[in-house]
């Protein structure tokens, strides 16, 4: 009996550490307000302006300069998933449900802008035009799409102001 | 003696969890980012660079409004940069000043400084003013990047600095 006590106390003991572990480390990277879809939005929103950059510069034939902007949606995406708490849906949240009831998809999503988005760079800190038009030709479906489709609510017809590829 | 076993193997069992637990995530505190926190931030702060690079480019192209998403993608970056210092990761790879953790407080300071100035710059591009946006830029150099820089960082070679940078920052 007396052992069995010790026992749960410590399966009990080490539940709660390593979920305390887990909480510590989880949202290192958070931006901060405190909001998270405050945050994401405007981490979305960066991503967005920038693939518009990428776009703006392919345009005027400065294929070198897209890197840059490549390399922010690299490493914004790394960003991506810590900004989705379980429970952070509210009225202004695009997020689809989805996204926490298909957890590993959704990371493979994000991630997959990420090697996407690193390949974009690379061929342009190469100055390979060519692998770069093709890269910007089907961006917009196999990187932004690939999590948009399936995770985000469609936005009204009238705000995707932005341009598209 | 079997419940003795059984407990033994419990608290065996929990603290390797644990050890796995905290060597997976305790050690730098940037989960998402590579094991190597210096080549982290050294990549982190690439970009810093790059996005005050093609912000300078355009300025001086008259493309007042673009320079907003390189201002906002180096605010964003700010928001990241003391959890890239955790304390020790001082390799020789790192130009790190030891002072960051002498002075913590000021350092994040810093940090915060070129958060606000980033936006600064942002804001003042969204408005398309080209002599303002020029005004904030000029002092930029100084008043954001040196302001972390000159304390906490050893200066690059010369030779490595022009290397890097396409456009070398007005200092």
């Amino acid at each position: 009996m007396l052992f069995r006590h010790v026992k749960a106390g410590v399966i009990l003991g080490s539940v709660v550490a390593v979920a305390a572990i887990g909480c510590a480390t989880a949202r290192p990277t958070a931006i901060g307000s405190g909001d998270p879809v405050a945050d994401r939005q405007r981490l979305m929103k960066n991503n967005g302006a920038n693939w518009a950059d990428i776009q703006n510069k392919v345009k005027a034939g400065n294929v070198e300069g897209v890197a840059v902007n490549a390399e922010a949606l690299a490493l914004h995406a790394q960003r991506i998933t810590l900004l989705f708490p379980e429970g952070s849906l509210t009225e202004k949240s695009k997020a689809k449900p989805d996204i926490w009831q298909k957890w590993p998809e959704f990371q493979a999503a994000a991630k997959n802008l990420e090697n996407r988005a690193g390949t974009l760079r690379d061929q342009a800190v190469a100055k390979d035009a060519a692998a770069v038009q093709t890269t910007v030709t089907t961006f917009g479906r196999d990187a932004c799409g690939t999590c948009h489709t399936p995770f985000r609510v469609p936005p009204p017809q009238q705000q995707p102001a932005q341009p598209r590829s | 003696m079997k419940p003795t076993h059984v407990r033994t193997g419990v608290v065996l069992g929990s603290l390797v969890a644990l050890a796995l637990a905290s060597s997976a995530t305790g050690q730098s505190p940037t989960k998402i980012w590579t094991s190597d926190v210096v080549a982290d931030r050294q990549r982190l702060m690439k970009l810093n660079g790059a996005s005050w690079a093609d912000a300078q480019a355009k300025l001086k192209a008259g493309n007042v409004e673009a320079v907003a998403v390189n201002a906002e993608t180096m605010a964003l970056i700010a928001t990241q940069i003391v959890a890239l210092f955790p304390e020790g990761s001082l390799t020789d790879k790192s130009k790190a000043k030891p002072e960051i953790w002498q002075k913590w407080p000021e350092f994040e300071a810093a940090v915060k400084n070129y958060g606000v100035q980033a936006e600064k710059l942002r804001d003042v591009a969204r408005s398309k003013d080209q002599a303002a946006t020029e005004a904030v830029a000029k002092e930029f150099g100084r008043q954001a990047c040196g302001t972390c820089h000159q304390p906490f960082r050893v200066p690059p070679p010369q030779q490595q600095q022009q290397q890097q940078q396409q456009t070398p920052p007005t200092r």
